[in-house]
Order: C-alpha cells, then sequence, then structure tokens
C-alpha cells in the first residue's frame, strides 16, 4: 500500500491536479484578501477617518508623476491608430468619419484602459514594491505595534488617491490622444482639422463621458487596493518584494480588463 | 505583575516553535531571553506585543502600551526622525487629540535628548548609522510611555562600544519609564549589563532560568554550552535536528 502511494505521489496526473489545486488555493485567498481590504478601507473612508495631508501626497504621486508616461503612451496608441485607419478611410471615401472613429474609440476605451495600463506599470508597481518593503523590513509590524491600523495608514490614502486622480488623468490623457489622431490624420492622409473635428463630436454622447469616469474612478481604486494587498502580504526577503510587485501587475492587469468587459457589457451591449 | 506568560504554545507548519513556555516579568525588572537562532525567542516577544496569536495559553500584561525595539530597527523610510518618533502621536486619534503641535515637538526633542541624539529631528532614517537608527527607535519606542517595553536583538549587528551605548539606554529608560523588559539576545555583555533575570530557550522549551551570574556560576549544561560557544553539548542547530 506504501509503495502504491508512492508511486500515485510520483505519478504526472497526481502533480497536475496537486498543482492545479495549488494555484487555485492561491487564486481565492488572493482574491479573499484583496476583498476584505476592500471592505476594511471602504469601511474608514465612510467613517471618515481619512489623513488629508497623506491624500494629497498620494494623489501628487498617482496624477502628477504618472502624467508624462501616461499621456505619451495614449498620445502613441492615437499616432499607430490613426495611422492605420486614416488614409484607408479617406480612399474608401469615409475621410469624414475619421474623428469621429478615433473620438469614440479613444474616449470609449484607449484613453482609460491605456491610461490604466500606464499608471499600473508606474505606480502600482512602486506601490507594491514600497509596501512589501515595508513589510520585509518589520515597517509594518512597528506601525501595529504603535497601535496604528495599517490599512487606515497605507491603504486609505492610496485608494483615495486612485478614485481621485485617475479621472483627470483619463480626461487629460483621451484629449492628447484626440489631438494626436487628429495631428496623425492630416499628416497620413492629408485630412483637415475641421473635417476631424466636425465629425468627432457626432459620435460622443454625456453617456460615453460619464462611463468613461465611471471607468476611470473604478480602475483606480483597483489598481491602488491590488497593489497595497499584495504589497501587503509579502514574504521573505528582496524575492518577497520581487514577487509581490509581478503579482501586483498582473492582477492589475487582469483586473481592469475584467472591468472594462463588465462595463462593456453594461452600458453598450 | 507587568507581563505573565502562562503554557503559551505556538506551531508553525506542524513545527512547535513554542513548546509550553511560561515566565513572569516584574514592573522595573529586565528579562534576558537567551537561545540558538531558531529557538523561538522573537516569535515569544511578537506573541506578546500581539503581532503573533498563540495557539493556546495566555499572556496577560499591564494596561498601557507595549513598545518593541525591532532588530533592524524598522523606521519609516519615508518620514524624517521627528516624524518617526511623532508617529503615533500624529496617526493615533486619541494622542493627536491630547497633544498640540507644540507639544509634539517638545516631546519628540526630549525623548531625541533622551537617547543622546539632540538636533537630528530633520535627518532621514537613511542619513543615520546603525547605532544612530537603533536610539532612534528607542525614542520612538517610549513616546507614548510604554509599561512594557520588547527588546529585539537591540545590539546585533553593532561595534563593541555602539553596543555599550545601546546597553547603557536600556537600562536607562527601564529606570526612566520603571517599566517592564524583555531583551532577546545572544549577547553575554548585553545579559550581563542589563538583564536582572535570564531565560534560556531550546526547541521551543525553557532549559535555564535564572540570574545572569547564576548562568555563568552554574553547572548547566545548557547555559555552559551556550557561554563557551562549544559546539558539543546538549544543543544542536535547528538545522542539525
Amino acid at each position: 500500500m506504501g509503495s502504491l502511494q508512492k508511486y500515485y505521489r510520483q505519478s504526472a496526473t497526481y502533480k497536475i491536479f496537486t498543482g492545479i489545486f495549488s494555484e487555485l488555493e492561491s487564486f481565492l485567498d488572493t482574491l479573499g484578501k484583496i476583498t476584505l481590504n476592500g471592505i476594511d478601507t471602504a469601511k474608514f473612508i465612510f467613517k471618515g477617518e481619512i489623513e488629508l495631508k497623506e491624500v494629497i501626497e498620494q494623489c501628487y504621486r498617482f496624477g502628477i508623476t504618472s502624467l508624462p508616461i501616461t499621456l505619451s503612451i495614449v498620445g502613441m496608441t492615437s499616432i499607430i491608430v490613426a495611422s492605420q485607419v486614416a488614409l484607408e478611410m479617406v480612399k474608401q471615401g469615409g475621410g469624414n468619419f475619421v474623428g469621429l472613429l478615433m473620438t469614440i474609440l479613444i474616449v470609449r476605451e484607449v484613453g482609460v484602459i491605456m491610461s490604466g495600463f500606464a499608471i499600473i506599470s508606474m505606480i502600482g508597481s512602486s506601490i507594491a514594491s514600497e509596501i512589501a518593503t515595508m513589510r520585509v523590513t518589520e515597517q509594518i509590524d512597528a506601525i501595529e505595534v504603535l497601535k496604528v491600523n495599517p490599512i487606515k495608514y497605507l491603504f486609505v490614502p492610496r485608494v483615495l488617491a486612485g478614485i481621485f486622480m485617475m479621472p483627470p488623468v483619463v480626461i487629460i490623457a483621451s484629449a492628447v490622444g484626440v489631438i494626436a489622431g487628429a495631428i496623425t490624420a492630416k499628416l497620413t492622409a492629408g485630412l483637415g482639422f475641421m473635417a476631424f473635428f466636425d465629425s468627432a463630436w457626432l459620435g460622443i454622447y454625456l453617456k460615453d463621458l460619464g462611463v468613461c469616469l465611471l471607468k476611470s474612478v473604478f480602475f483606480g481604486a483597483t489598481i491602488a487596493l491590488i497593489s497595497c494587498s499584495c504589497g501587503y502580504y509579502a514574504n521573505g526577503g528582496a524575492k518577497g518584494v520581487g514577487e509581490a510587485t509581478t503579482k501586483a501587475v498582473v492582477w492589475s492587469f487582469v483586473a481592469i480588463v475584467i472591468w472594462d468587459m463588465i462595463f462593456a457589457i453594461a452600458f453598450f451591449f | 505583575m507587568s507581563i505573565e506568560v502562562k503554557n503559551l504554545i505556538k506551531t508553525f507548519d506542524e513545527k512547535r516553535v513554542i513548546d509550553n513556555v511560561s515566565f513572569k516579568v516584574e514592573d522595573g525588572e529586565t528579562l534576558a531571553i537567551v537561545g540558538f537562532s531558531g529557538s523561538g525567542k522573537s516569535t515569544i516577544l511578537k506573541l506578546i506585543c500581539g503581532l503573533l496569536t498563540p495557539d493556546s495559553g495566555e499572556i496577560i500584561t499591564s494596561d498601557g502600551d507595549i513598545a518593541m525595539v525591532f532588530q533592524y530597527s524598522a523606521l519609516f523610510d519615508s518620514l524624517n526622525v521627528a516624524d518617526n518618533i511623532a508617529f503615533a502621536l500624529h496617526e493615533r486619534k486619541e494622542l493627536r487629540n491630547k497633544y498640540s503641535e507644540k507639544e509634539i515637538k517638545n516631546i519628540v526633542a526630549e525623548k531625541l535628548e533622551l537617547v543622546g541624539l539632540k538636533g537630528i529631528e530633520y535627518k532621514f532614517p537613511s542619513e543615520l548609522s546603525g547605532g544612530m537608527q537603533k536610539r532612534v527607535s528607542f525614542a520612538r519606542a517610549i513616546v507614548t510611555r510604554p509599561k512594557t517595553i520588547l527588546y529585539d536583538e537591540p545590539t546585533a549587528g553593532l561595534d563593541p562600544i555602539s553596543s555599550t551605548l545601546i546597553e547603557d539606554y536600556i537600562v536607562r529608560l527601564k529606570d526612566e519609564t520603571h517599566a517592564a523588559s524583555v531583551v532577546v539576545t545572544h549577547q553575554m555583555s548585553t545579559i550581563k549589563r542589563t538583564a536582572n533575570r535570564v531565560i534560556m530557550l531550546y526547541d521551543g522549551k525553557i532549559v535555564y532560568e535564572g540570574t545572569p551570574d547564576d548562568m555563568l556560576m552554574q553547572n548547566n549544561e545548557y547555559t555552559k554550552q551556550f557561554v563557551t560557544a562549544s559546539l558539543d553539548g546538549p544543543m544542536h542547530m535547528i538545522s542539525e535536528n
């Protein structure tokens, strides 16, 4: 019986199933921790237990320091898309709709999702590694021993910064994206600015702007919450910090794509 | 009674790290906990200050704050020295309402003077030496007037002179605060200079309890091996088990 058990434990089927269950367990564990931290963070926010100074500091980090990279990524994505479609549309007689297409694309999707990706790679990773380093150097233990709640001190200001700063970043990035699209359409297809902007407004409704802002609020809160949580549960030394940062980036990317899909189904199906 | 630990048990991954440990520390007394690395010394401190929860057993402490001085200081890198020391006063609602900013500033200056670091309020932890960081963490620990102070290897990694200085501050803080102190250490000089009593842990159990002088004099095979740093004796490194 013992040798049979030993043989079974060495089998590929056993290893595959234990691997799958261990991954599933780890996934559910992380999801549960993020959810519980989100609930605790929301409780502090609704009770008004907010450190204004910390929130302002994190808003600066979230909004101002991320702006150059966010604008560059959204702007360059617009240039790529416009350079692909503008000339073809003009050739096919659809030149009057280039502005409309580009604006819909940027306001509904490109602006917010590319800003999200930029903020994950720049701010989310930095939050995760900062908090993970605090964990492995016992700074979070020190916060707890000093009877200060780490969720209140670390999570609340960062999540609020995500909520407050993501919408303005997305608005500015989208505006830059539309302008970059107009310039590209002029350079590649000779489409005039008047022709571009005349159609730009036709396909955009208040609902699109509202959904874009709502999405950006959800994205901001999600990126901050996931990054804080992944850092908070880091363990080990430098390796643990690296793993926490990677986890935060991967989870945030997947989470905002899931949110984007939910918003698309809820508002545009 | 400031700290009373009764029948404490803590297990990690089916390994019993603390195995039925009991001891008491009176107000104004310093207890040193010694033993091999991995013998459960730091775990006891984390259990006392609430960072870990015991599987069973009881920890009774006096009302009031418990302070802990961490092995690597654990100062907040993003805050300057003054903000590190005043952290609890700024972040805890009841303390923030109790003290004005001016009073907090005075408290910080007073604590810094107590640890011999007057005038470094606006320096950041990365600008300080290891010994200075440790002294700032002492100042941060005592800012809330704790009834219990825990030290996790306070002299680890310091040169002999800095170690002596830190040991003097441990004694001084005990005299100033009359707190019950627990010092986890490997260093004989720290034991001799700071402790009133010593307990020695091996494999999660107490194998010696007595005064520092008795530890040197008694014919206990565990303490004898520890003091002489001999490889021969009843204790083996955990990895050798």
